[in-house]
C-alpha cells in the first residue's frame, strides 16, 4: 500500500514570497498567536482559545493533550477551516502530490458517516465534494478499505457496522483525497479500551506506511505517548500550550512499547505538566 | 494484516436484515393477513346482527349488507349516470391528488427557502404563522365564491391545508441537520449546493416524509370540505345528496370510498418512504409498538 507520492518538492517552488516564510519549509502547519473568542449572550466575551503558537513538521505525528474545555477542538476546527480565528494566523503549507485542493483530512470523535450511503459511498464522499475522478477514486477507496480491514463490507450500511468499523470507515474517508495532513479530534475516544488499542496500532501502521503529517487531539496521555513523535501539553482555561514532550521510545510499531520504562517516563512528565499529582487525587481524566 | 481482518469479520453480528426493511417471512405475513381479515368479517357480522336484531331503521343506521348493496349499485350503474360513482370518484381523486402534489411542492420549496435564507425566514414567518392560526376550513365558503363550484376551489383549500405541515417539517428537517455533518462538508470545501445535495436534503427527508403523511390525510379532508360547501360532483357531494334523500346506506358507501382513497394515498407515501428512507428508523409509533413476531 503505497498511497502517498513523496512530498519532497520544496514548498518554495510554488512561488511563495520568501519574506512571508522565514522558517525553513519543512513544516506542514504553522500556527502563530491563534486565538478564538466569541460573544455569549449572558456572559460577555468567552475565550475559547487563548493565543497559541506552534509548528508541525512535514511527516510529523503531533498529539495535543489537555483537559476538557481548554480549546483543543476549537483549535482543530480552525485548522480544518470550519471556524474562523478571532486573531492570529495559521498556515497549512501546500504540499506537492496532493490529489485535490483540499490539504487536510478530518476525523471526528464520532464517525459522522451518512446513514444513507454504503461504506464505499461514504469513503467516496470527498470525491463527490471535491469533484475528483470517480473511477480512480473508486479504485483508491477499495484499496483503503482493504487496508483498514473493511474488505467485504463495501456495500454494507453504517448501521450494520460496529463502532470500531465505523470509525475505520471514517478514516478511509479522510484519506481518500490523499491529503498530506490528517487532523483528528479524539478519534478513538468513543471506543472501548481494547478496540482503542487495536485502532491505535493500526493508525500507527497507516502513518508509517503513508508518511502523512498527523495532528491528533486526545484526552488519553498513554495514547498520545504511544502515537506521537511530539506531544504538546495544553493547560486548562485559559488554554495555553505549556510545554512539549518528545518521548524517547525504542520501537513505535508495537503496543508492547507501552510497558517500557521510557514510556512511563514520558507519561509521568505529561501528568506533571498537566498538574495531575498522583498523590493528590487526580481531578482530570 | 490478516489478523486484523479476522478480528473485523468477527465484529459483524449475524442479526436480521434490519436495514432493508424485510420484516417477516411470507408465511407469517399470510397468517397475519388472514387474522386481520377474519376480525373485519367478525366485526361486520356483529354490527349486522345488532342492526337486524334490534330492528334499527335503515334511515338511522343501515346494516353493512345494505352498504355493500349500495356500493355495488353505484359501481354497476351506467358510467355516465348520476347515480354511478365513477365521475364522483374521479372528481375527488383529482382534487385530493392535485392539492397533495401542489401543496407538498409548495411547502417543501418554501420550507427549504426559509431554512436556507434567514432574511426570508424573518420576513415570511409572521405571515405563515398568522395564516396557520386561522381555521383554514372556515375559508372554504370564500374559496367557492372566488374560484367557483368546480375543482379549483377545492384544490386551493387542499393546498392551504397540506402546505403548512410540509413547510414546518421541512424547516425542522433542515434546521436539525447534525452539526458534525455540516462541518465535515465544510472541511471538504464543499459549497452550499453540494452540502445541500449530499447532506442537508437527505438528512431532512425523514421529516419531509412525516409531513407528506399528514398532507395525504389533509388533502382528502380539503376535497370533502370543499365539496360540502359547494360543488357539483365528488364523493362529498354524493354524501350530501344521499343524506338529503335519507339514503344513509348510500351516504356510508361514499364514506367507505373516501376512507379507501385516504388509505391509498397514505399507502403511496409509505411505499415511497420505504424505498427512499430504508436507512432511517420508522417514525410510525403505532406500528413500532407491535411486538415482534416469534
Amino acid at each position: 500500500m503505497t498511497v502517498t507520492p513523496d512530498h519532497s518538492a520544496p514548498a518554495a517552488a510554488t512561488g511563495m514570497p520568501a519574506a512571508k516564510a522565514p522558517a525553513p519549509d519543512t513544516s506542514a502547519i504553522t500556527v502563530r498567536g491563534l486565538a478564538k473568542s466569541y460573544r455569549s449572550g449572558g456572559r460577555g466575551v468567552v475565550n475559547a482559545l487563548a493565543p497559541v503558537s506552534f509548528t508541525v513538521g512535514d511527516g510529523e505525528f503531533v498529539c495535543l493533550v489537555g483537559p476538557s474545555g481548554c480549546g483543543k477542538s476549537t483549535l482543530l476546527k480552525i485548522l480544518a477551516g470550519i471556524l474562523k480565528p478571532s486573531s492570529g494566523e495559521y498556515r497549512i503549507h501546500k504540499q506537492g502530490g496532493a490529489v485535490a485542493d483540499c490539504q487536510i483530512g478530518l476525523v471526528f470523535q464520532s464517525p459522522v458517516l451518512l446513514p444513507w450511503r454504503t461504506v464505499l459511498q461514504n469513503t467516496m464522499l470527498p470525491a463527490d465534494a471535491l469533484e475528483l475522478d470517480r473511477d480512480a477514486m473508486r479504485q483508491r477507496a477499495l484499496q483503503l478499505l482493504d487496508m483498514v480491514g473493511l474488505k467485504g463490507f463495501e456495500q454494507s450500511y453504517p448501521s450494520e457496522l460496529s463502532g470500531g468499523m465505523q470509525q475505520r470507515c471514517s478514516i478511509t474517508r479522510a484519506l481518500l483525497h490523499d491529503p498530506p495532513i490528517l487532523l483528528m479530534d479524539e478519534p478513538f475516544g468513543a471506543l472501548d479500551a481494547m478496540t482503542r488499542d487495536i485502532m491505535n496500532s493500526e493508525l500507527q501502521r497507516i502513518r508509517l506506511e503513508s508518511g502523512k503529517t498527523i495532528f491528533l487531539i486526545t484526552h488519553s496521555i498513554s495514547e498520545a505517548v504511544f502515537l506521537a513523535d511530539r506531544i504538546l501539553v495544553m493547560s486548562a482555561r485559559p488554554g495555553r500550550i505549556v510545554d512539549e514532550v518528545i518521548p524517547d521510545l525504542p520501537d513505535r510499531g508495537s503496543l508492547d512499547v507501552m510497558t517500557t520504562p521510557q514510556f512511563g517516563v514520558a507519561v509521568h512528565r505529561i501528568r506533571k505538566l498537566l498538574g495531575i499529582d498522583v498523590r493528590n487525587r487526580p481531578n482530570v481524566d | 494484516m490478516s489478523i486484523e481482518h479476522n478480528a473485523s469479520s468477527a465484529e459483524i453480528l449475524p442479526e436480521e436484515n434490519s436495514a432493508t426493511g424485510v420484516a417477516m417471512p411470507t408465511k407469517a405475513r399470510n397468517y397475519r393477513g388472514l387474522l386481520s381479515f377474519g376480525t373485519l368479517v367478525a366485526l361486520l357480522a356483529i354490527v349486522e346482527a345488532c342492526v337486524r336484531g334490534f330492528d334499527i331503521p335503515a334511515y338511522i343506521f343501515p346494516a353493512p349488507s345494505d352498504i355493500f348493496r349500495s356500493l355495488y349499485a353505484g359501481f354497476a350503474a351506467p358510467l355516465a349516470s348520476r347515480s354511478a360513482f365513477y365521475t364522483h370518484i374521479l372528481t375527488t381523486v383529482s382534487e385530493a391528488l392535485g392539492s397533495f402534489v401542489c401543496g407538498s411542492v409548495l411547502g417543501i420549496v418554501l420550507g427549504g427557502l426559509i431554512a436556507e435564507f434567514p432574511l426570508l425566514r424573518r420576513l415570511a414567518l409572521p405571515y405563515v404563522i398568522g395564516l396557520q392560526s386561522v381555521p383554514k376550513v372556515a375559508l372554504a365558503p370564500l374559496f367557492v365564491v372566488w374560484f367557483g363550484l368546480g375543482i379549483s376551489s377545492k384544490i386551493v383549500l387542499g393546498i392551504l391545508l397540506t402546505f403548512f405541515p410540509l413547510m414546518v417539517n421541512t424547516v425542522a428537517g433542515f434546521a436539525g441537520v447534525e452539526k458534525d455533518r455540516l462541518e465535515l462538508m465544510r472541511s471538504l470545501k464543499a459549497g452550499s449546493w453540494k452540502t445541500f445535495r449530499y447532506v442537508k436534503l437527505p438528512s431532512a427527508l425523514p421529516f419531509i416524509f412525516a409531513g407528506l403523511e399528514m398532507a395525504a390525510a389533509y388533502s382528502v379532508l380539503g376535497a370533502v370540505v370543499g365539496e360540502f360547501v359547494g360543488g357539483t360532483s365528488g364523493l362529498g357531494v354524493l354524501m350530501l345528496n344521499r343524506n338529503a334523500a335519507l339514503d344513509i346506506a348510500g351516504s356510508m358507501a361514499a364514506l367507505v370510498l373516501l376512507a379507501l382513497l385516504g388509505i391509498a394515498l397514505q399507502k403511496l407515501v409509505t411505499m415511497a418512504r420505504n424505498r427512499l428512507l430504508f436507512w432511517a428508523p420508522s417514525k410510525d409509533v403505532l406500528r413500532n409498538a407491535e411486538p415482534e413476531p416469534d
